[in-house]
């Protein structure tokens, strides 16, 4: 086991010299001291391998087959317009193709891209043709629906009544009122035109009163007329007292005295 | 101009589409950045797809790049978070992970004799399996330091530790690499290890 000191000296960067001295003087550090030589004499001999010229060539043309991360931030967004040159866009496809972070960003805008001009789906159209078939009407929020109740007109109408009785109003004075306003020409004017309102409305009243009469009277006339027909057929349909009439048929027999009766009242 | 300056103009003129400046930069670090995705996947193939993957990360973060610290740094810390997303992924294929001769061949260089290669070799297979076994913190400060040489102040940025933490968790790693070779010899016996330590020269 070595006392470490060997490594010591090695870390702070003592010559071989100043370990070699330790090393004779320490029988643990002399056998390490030794493998340290031995390993890097083997090392020494290896030569590093000869990168071929075809390899170098193909080192040379990586400018012309990718992009740094920096310029294609600059080709992903001229992509996106499309106004990138073929060779450009094919160091960027090559580019994408190995960087995540890239192709991240590439698929982000080209996806902003399909926002602005968005393609619809298959069931786009059905949607489309269900949005805008007519739908029922919707329900006026409004609450004047409760005016077409009857009961609720009515009551509606009697509160109006109501209102208008505690108020005072009275439309008559509205008249009344109209009337002392008006200037006297006006006024002239009015009073004639009810005046011959009020003519036209007696005459038309007197006429239907004298058809009136008219009518009752010929009620009265026929009803009475009909009416002793009848009191005159009654009183034949009973059976006249047989009274000495003659057997033969050449003798007229004397008429009864209803029956002078009733041919008295034809005459 | 600073280093920083140099590497922040660089970036900058990276950023507004200069070719030349990007040919600078690959220049600069593509055989740094090759070499850490080798040394995590050794194999070639995966090694040159984790390598561009680096570089394409590289120039998609350049506004990342502040200037506060040495430009090799941010791209060794990119390049580590990508290993380790590498490693998360296989993780299991990592922990059974056989090292190939192909695997080490193009780190070794050729010489006339065939059996110092062969020795060399098994050494490098030896080194490479004994760092899967560590554990990560310390095999990829080892890596960092002594397969890709970078300076301590790189690796502590990258990193984000301490120079301290950074020199010592070193020192820890080749202590742990030595003790899982030695472990490995006594486990397989002495035989095979004994020739190839003694072609390192050292561990017997």
């Amino acid at each position: 086991m070595s006392c470490q000191e060997l490594e010591r000296l090695f870390v702070t960067g003592a010559s071989d010299l100043e370990g070699r001295v330790h090393a004779e003087s320490c029988p643990a550090c002399a056998a390490a001291d030794r493998d340290q030589q031995s390993v890097r004499r083997l090392l020494s001999g290896l030569r590093p391998p000869a990168a071929s010229s075809v390899l170098r060539e193909a080192f040379l043309t990586i400018p012309a087959r990718t992009v740094d991360c920096e310029s294609a931030g600059f080709l992903i967004a001229a992509a996106v317009e499309e106004e990138v040159e073929p060779a450009n866009r094919r160091r960027l496809v090559f580019h994408l193709s190995r960087c995540k972070a890239c192709a991240e960003a590439s698929e982000t805008l080209g996806t902003a891209r399909e926002l602005v001009a968005p393609q619809p789906a298959p069931w786009f159209a059905g949607r489309m043709a269900a949005s805008t078939s007519p739908k029922p009407q919707p329900v006026p929020r409004v609450g004047w629906r409760w005016l077409l109740n009857p009961k609720g007109a009515i009551a509606f109408a009697y509160a109006a009544a109501l209102i208008l009785m505690l108020t005072g109003f009275n439309p008559a004075d509205l008249a009344r009122k109209a009337r002392t306003e008006l200037p006297q020409e006006a006024k002239v004017v009015v009073a004639g035109a009810e005046s011959t309102l009020a003519d036209r409305a007696g005459a038309w009243g007197e006429r239907v009163l004298r058809a009136g009469l008219i009518v009752r009277s010929r009620a009265f006339g026929y009803g009475r007329a009909a009416l002793s027909n009848v009191v005159q057929l009654v009183l034949k349909s009973e059976p006249a007292p047989a009274r000495g009439r003659p057997t033969s048929g050449g003798e007229k027999s004397a008429p009864s005295k209803n029956e002078s009766t009733i041919e008295t009242w034809r005459a | 101009m600073s280093g920083n300056e140099n590497d922040t103009n660089l970036v900058d003129r990276c950023r507004q589409g200069n070719d030349e400046a990007w040919r600078e930069l690959v220049d600069r670090f593509g055989q740094k950045i090759y070499s850490v995705a080798y040394h995590f996947t050794l194999k070639r193939e995966d090694a040159e797809e984790l390598s561009q993957e680096i570089f394409l990360k590289i120039f998609e973060n350049l506004h990342r790049y502040d200037g506060g610290f040495p430009l090799i740094a941010w791209i060794v810390s990119l390049s580590r978070n990508l290993c380790i997303d590498r490693y998360r992924r296989s993780k299991r294929e990592k922990s059974f992970r056989f090292v190939s001769d192909d695997a080490v061949a193009p780190m070794l260089t050729s010489g006339d004799d065939p059996a110092a290669e062969v020795i060399r070799r098994e050494r490098a297979k030896m080194l490479f399996a004994a760092l899967s076994e560590i554990p990560e913190d310390l095999a990829e400060i080892l890596v960092l330091r002594d397969l890709d040489g970078l300076a301590y102040e790189e690796i502590g940025r990258a990193l984000e530790l301490p120079n301290g933490t950074v020199k010592s968790r070193l020192f820890r790693a080749r202590a742990e690499v030595a003790r899982k070779i030695r472990e490995r010899h006594e486990s397989s016996g002495p035989g095979a290890f004994a020739t190839l330590a003694v072609a390192a020269g050292a561990f017997v």
